[in-house]
């Protein structure tokens, strides 16, 4: 299962909004899938992403799923924010 | 206050709460007005500075959603926060602020031996802590802290009356007046 971010936006920032963006891919993307269904999470098209909006989502999804790859995450904010969350959220991946 | 950018913004924090302008270009009363001003400015941003543009923005997004966040149902007079940007070939100046409970007053909440303004700052900035919890967050400052110092960006973040000036180090030291809610500055 590959999650494009560009078709929820392409400035991913907030909790309220992450929160909302991960209720919406749980119902739609992910429902049904096994915990070791690999999930790939594109990056690609995201201008601006912050570690509140990625706290909501890709900390959830890898949680939730043992197999998740990131695609397409050179983007400096992108890599900044996947740091944040490895230091401070206990991301995994 | 050194311009008048600044100046509009510490009178806006220091007034009286009959007296502040609620209706002008820069005060952002809920989180959707506050998104659209934002990417309007993330758009000016990557015209200017493209280079910068995406770090900037996240670090405004950061700031600006924990005014929100932390405050909301508890604004101590005026819901929202003050939103202002300037940027020249030179210059980006960027202002954010609330009139809410402060960072003293949210993390006394989660870790009662703080003390006072300055080590709440400091417990802001490099701890693993939310005011919110026990859900689990409480990255946002610490992001804005490491990309405020790997973009070489200057931020002056007031609360209380503690101030913290961030750039390649942290210093905070005792501020003389008493902002109440958060104040912050960042320039590039």
């Amino acid at each position: 299962m590959r999650i494009e971010l560009k078709k929820i936006g392409d400035v991913l920032v907030s909790r309220p909004a992450g929160r909302e963006a991960f209720l919406a891919i749980s119902a739609y993307n992910l429902k049904d899938l096994k915990e070791d269904e690999e999930i790939e999470i594109d990056f690609s098209g995201v201008k601006v992403i912050a570690p509140s909006w990625a706290d909501e989502v890709i900390t959830k999804i890898a949680e939730k799923f043992k197999n998740v790859k990131l695609l397409n995450a050179e983007n400096e904010t992108v890599q900044a924010t996947l740091k944040t969350l490895r230091e401070y959220s206990d991301l995994k991946i | 206050m050194e311009n008048s950018q600044e100046k509009v913004a510490y009178e806006w924090i220091m007034a009286e709460a009959g007296k502040i302008n609620v209706v002008g270009e820069f005060y952002c009363s809920t989180r959707d007005v506050f998104e659209v001003r934002f990417n309007q400015m993330i758009k000016n941003l990557f015209e200017k500075r493209e280079e910068d543009a995406s770090i900037v923005s996240a670090v405004v997004g950061e700031i600006a959603n924990n005014s929100f966040d932390h405050n909301i149902g508890n604004w101590k007079d005026i819901p929202g926060i003050f939103f202002s940007y300037f940027f020249s070939e030179d210059k980006v100046e960027i202002i954010l602020a609330d009139r809410g409970q402060g960072i003293f007053s949210t993390l006394k909440k989660v870790k009662s031996e703080i003390e006072n303004d300055q080590e709440a700052l400091k417990v802001a900035f490099t701890e693993r802590i939310s005011g919110r919890a026990p859900e689990k967050r409480g990255n946002g400052l610490k992001f804005v802290r490491e990309n405020i110092k790997n973009k070489k960006m200057h931020l002056n973040f007031f609360s209380g009356t503690a101030r913290a000036e961030l750039n390649d180090q942290m210093k905070i030291e005792k501020n003389a007046e008493n902002i109440e809610g958060c104040l912050a500055i960042i320039t590039l």
